[in-house]
């Protein structure tokens, strides 16, 4: 039972950190009908950013400032890239966002090399929170789980409550009608996006000294933020909640409860072979869970794709 | 009494809460030209995209020689001899004139998603393609990329493409929308040419080429159809002219 | 949604027709021999190359090449031919190559037949692959195609590490490929008997391909590509004229797999995962998507590049990636585009106005590339360098990376050359508006 609340909170801290990742991807790619290819990079970026901040003025100034370089960043990007891009049609785009996730990850080899940064959490919360039965939760896990829905809390107040919000989500389902109003939708379009690249920047901020500083840090968890939000349903801000906490539970429980496949076989009634080392299915009999946890994802995907291909939220294409 | 080309029963369709096509019953028969109209937002369009299963009705059925198209995808429809062609003009920019119409062949010609046919080894299928650019009069731009020509002549290689494949039902989006007098003279006359025999359901808002071209009409307003007739009986019809003409008069003065 | 295709201009003019047919069809479908030509010399050059390149190093750079042109032709079946971008291309090469693997380990079944005949097998393992995935990916074209793509290709690479009994983990599986039935009398226990084998399946891949391009099913996948509505509306379901291109695409990457399989003998995860379906993607849209030849040109500069830049620099990766970056942003025909806008003013008569202009704003562009080049290795042996090690070695000149000097000459250089390019380029703007005008300028 108490382990079952361990992991809840585990999974919870990896679900949010990728919510703060596929919630702008979600937002850019609704606005603008660019699937950002690079978002985890600005995502490394922010990590390694704040690093380098941390090192002259503290962690705190690196949560600060890092996502707002990060942000301005990608606002250039949006503006002086995808924006020429732009008009080239959206399979260009895509290649034009894939390019740049390739560059950005030379880039940060070029100026950092190829070893994992001694960026770590700080002092101040470097401690234990509490222990549920000699398991303990360190102090930075709920910080993250506070900040990530802090933000949350704040995106959905200006989204929904503010009159830039209003704008937003006016641009998001009729641009031309809003830029008829007088609204400068290019100068929305490039907010979004600067907008959207800094909240990866705050989550690779935070995930920076949890899951290492190290150049392919964007990779690792980058095909996986695009699995969240296919399965979450493209577009969707809903599904990609969804999709990022379950992703973020089904991985921690698939890796902290060692379940092999031969149980699960034997207990549906299906007896192991008796020439196990031998059967050409070895490898499905040997099989644990953890082991493939990190491909269910892609498997739920497929699934998700299979039988429900606009996502778990998504709106039926037309 | 022969089947009818076209049938339509009892056609609904709601976008959300608003209902479009508020139950549309009609038949056009074989080798009719047949015009609706009505004022903007009748849902003209709307009602061509549910015949040729652009959209899938909320009500209804559609019947293409008496056969029930409901269910099937607009590729299946095209097939059993239905054609269309679009307000916005819809072709392929990038490909040349040429091949624009001859993809409109392939089909039709039985060469399917073959891979075992090379298409210019086909004497029948360049010989059938230049035919049809020469009967809408681009034999002379034939090489040129089609997002190159004038609007009317896309719009004349739309009718070709629609054309091309055979079929005996043609639908034709407003085909002479956004052009000038001589131009809307020209496609009227190409689309009196090139539909010779075959059924012809049309939407239009030029009144002339309407009462040129059409054998029928059929008066739609706010998703009904309030008339159908020969064009003299709707003219004086009472009703289409408060709901229709008579709008259109005021707007004219 | 296809209506903005007709309507931007600025669209319209980088369009560039997938046509490769076009000198044939005015040609007529009559006459044979200028379709024929360029296949032909494409032969010869394969089977005289070895003889003016003889090194052993040369061989095995070319083996790479020729096996990266069938990969990317067939990459470029989806995304040139059919519009379809592709982030996981590699695996259909990597399980037609392990499928490969496989059969050069049955020893029996090896020995029944000739090594040349064994890329049909991992062909015919790639296409099925690609049946499989094809069945659920190809229902639509753009983002989500490529969501899916990307996701079917990272679960593959990443069962890779467990389902061994087919991929062999980490190390992956090696074989040997001389097991095979003599082909008249010839074991291929040489590099270049390799190397005339992966020559044979070039060409014939190649041919198939193109002439693939020119079937009815090759002509909708352009149509789809363009307007997948439209086409709906001709009697084609676009899904379905994807989905053979997807599978016939699948089909000959799994050849290029099979071909890496008996060139290198070797095969591991790094043959599926996402930074080989990225590499593909690269060399294609380098090479220029909008020409059947353009893959082919990308896949040879890109394997030089790679090849020779690697040696010179370890930054080789950082250099392509900007080139990329630079290729989508600004020709997005890429080198085959590039070649062929020149066309216009070859057909003019006035390609002769453009040299002088070129000169003069080409090579100090390049010079000053140099520099800016040099500025950026000097930046990184200053930091990467070990500490004490100021030593480098730029252009076959060493000297001391953290002296004043080499830095402010580097600098120097590249400000100059851009600047020159930059002050020229209004005049070959000029020369290019010139040259592709008819007629005289009075």
């Amino acid at each position: 039972m108490e382990l079952i609340l361990v992991n809840l909170i585990d999974g919870l801290v990896t679900g949010l950190l990728l919510f703060m990742l596929s919630a702008g991807l979600t937002l850019i790619f609704s606005m603008m009908g660019v699937l950002n290819f690079a978002h985890a990079s600005f995502y490394m970026l922010g990590a390694y950013f704040a690093y380098q901040i941390s090192i002259a003025l503290g962690f705190w100034m690196g949560l600060l400032i890092a996502p707002l370089i990060v942000g301005i960043m990608g606002a250039g990007v949006e503006r002086y890239g995808l924006r020429r891009v732009h008009q080239y049609g959206h399979v260009p785009e895509l290649i034009f966002t894939f390019g740049l996730a390739l560059l950005i990850e030379e880039l940060v080899q070029f100026i950092w090399g190829k070893n994992q940064m001694p960026y770590s959490v700080p002092d101040v919360l470097n401690f234990t929170a509490f222990a549920i039965a000699g398991n303990s939760i360190p102090a930075y896990k709920i910080f993250m789980i506070f900040i990530s829905i802090a933000i949350f809390i704040g995106l959905l107040y200006i989204l929904t409550r503010t009159r830039v919000g209003m704008i937003i989500q006016a641009a998001l389902s009729y641009p031309r009608t809003v830029e008829a109003l007088g609204h400068n939708v290019p100068l929305i379009f490039m907010g979004v996006f600067g907008v959207g690249t800094a909240l990866a920047g705050v989550a690779g901020v935070i995930a920076g000294p949890v899951l290492g500083t190290f150049p392919g840090m964007a990779f690792v968890l980058g095909s996986i933020v695009f699995v969240t939000i296919v399965i979450g349903g493209l577009g969707s801000l809903w599904g990609a909640l969804v999709a990022s906490l379950l992703i973020g539970w089904i991985t921690t429980f698939a890796k902290s409860y060692n379940i092999a496949m031969s149980d699960i076989l034997n207990g549906i009634g299906i007896p192991s072979p008796a020439d196990l080392d031998t059967s050409a299915f070895r490898d499905l009999w040997t099989v644990t869970s953890p082991q493939i946890a990190d491909i269910l994802p892609y498997i739920l995907m497929v699934m998700i794709l299979i039988f429900r291909p606009q996502g778990l939220f998504g709106k039926r294409q037309s | 009494m022969s089947v009818p080309a076209l049938q339509l029963e009892g056609l609904k369709k709601s976008f959300g809460k608003a209902e479009i096509i508020r139950g549309v019953d009609l038949e056009i028969g074989r080798g009719e030209r047949h015009a609706v109209i009505g004022p903007n937002g009748a849902g003209k369009s709307t009602l061509f995209n549910l015949i040729t299963a652009r959209f899938a009705p909320t009500e209804g059925k559609v019947r293409l020689h008496g056969e029930d198209l409901s269910g099937l995808q607009p590729f299946q429809i095209n097939r059993k001899g239905l054609s269309r062609s679009f307000q916005i003009t819809n072709i392929f920019p990038r490909m040349t004139v040429f091949e624009n119409v001859r993809c409109a062949l392939l089909w039709a010609q039985g060469y399917r998603y073959s891979f075992w046919n090379l298409v210019n080894r086909s004497r029948q299928l360049t010989e059938s393609t230049d035919a049809i650019l020469d009967q809408i009069n681009l034999s002379e731009r034939r090489d040129l990329p089609a997002g190159t020509l004038s609007y009317a002549e896309q719009r004349a290689l739309e009718i070709g493409i629609t054309i091309a494949g055979g079929a005996d039902v043609i639908m034709l989006d407003e085909p002479t929308a956004g052009m000038s007098h001589s131009e809307t003279d020209y496609i009227t006359e190409l689309i009196l040419k090139v539909t010779e025999g075959k059924t012809l359901v049309m939407v239009e808002h030029d009144m002339g080429v309407v009462f040129n071209l059409a054998d029928r009409i059929s008066v739609l307003v706010y998703g009904e159809i309030i008339a159908t007739g020969k064009p003299a009986d709707v003219r004086g019809d009472p009703r289409v002219q408060e709901a229709y003409l008579g709008e259109a008069l005021e707007t004219e003065q | 949604m296809t209506d903005t295709n007709v309507k931007d201009p600025a669209r319209s003019k980088e369009q560039i027709t997938t046509d490769p047919s076009k000198p044939a069809q005015r040609m007529g479908a009559g006459s044979m021999t200028l379709t024929l030509t360029p296949w032909l010399i494409g032969a010869v050059l394969l089977a005289i190359l070895p003889f003016v390149f003889t090194s052993n190093s040369a061989l095995t750079i070319m083996n790479q090449m020729w096996i990266t042109v069938i990969f990317a032709l067939a990459y470029n079946m989806l995304l040139g031919q059919g519009g379809m971008l592709s982030f996981g291309h590699a695996v259909y090469a990597g399980v037609g190559g392990f499928a490969c693997m496989h059969i050069m380990n049955a020893s029996d079944f090896f020995a029944s037949f000739p090594l040349p005949v064994l890329p049909i097998f991992g062909g015919l393992f790639g296409m099925g692959l690609a049946l499989i995935v094809g069945s659920f990916s190809t229902r639509s074209a753009g983002t989500v195609f490529a969501m899916i793509s990307l996701g079917v290709g990272e679960l593959i690479a990443a069962s890779s590490v467990i389902v061994v009994a087919f991929f062999g983990g980490e190390e992956g599986i090696s074989g040997d490929r001389t097991y095979a039935m003599p082909f008249f009398g010839n074991e291929f226990l040489q590099q270049i008997d390799v190397y005339y084998l992966i020559s044979f399946w070039v060409i014939v891949s190649a041919a198939l391909m193109y002439l693939w391009s020119r079937t009815p099913v090759g002509r909708m996948a352009n149509a789809v590509r363009d307007n997948p509505e439209r086409a709906e509306f001709l009697g084609y379901s676009a899904r379905w004229v994807r989905f053979y291109s997807f599978v016939a695409s699948g089909f000959f990457a799994g050849i290029a797999g099979g071909l890496f399989a008996i060139n290198y003998e070797i095969l591991t995860e790094e043959n599926l995962n996402t930074a080989s379906s990225g590499i593909i993607l690269l060399v294609t849209f380098l090479g220029g998507v909008g020409f059947f030849f353009g893959p082919i040109i990308g896949a040879i500069v890109f394997t030089l590049v790679q090849t020779v830049l690697s040696l010179e620099t370890d930054l080789w990766a950082f250099y392509a990636g900007t080139l990329f970056v630079a290729t989508v942003m600004f020709f997005p025909g890429g080198l085959a585009g590039l070649m062929m806008m020149h066309v216009p003013a070859f057909k003019l008569g006035k390609a002769g106005y453009l040299v002088r202009p070129y000169i003069r704003t080409l090579i100090p562009a390049a010079i000053g590339t140099l520099g800016l080049c040099a500025l950026v290795e000097m930046t990184f042996h200053v930091r990467h360098a070990a500490t004490g090690d100021t030593q480098m070695t730029l252009f076959w000149i060493p000297f001391d990376s953290h002296a004043i000097l080499p830095w402010v000459i580097a600098a120097a250089i590249a400000l100059i050359g851009l600047g020159i390019a930059r002050a020229t380029t209004p005049a070959l703007r000029d020369a290019w508006n010139e040259a592709n005008t008819a007629g005289d300028r009075s």
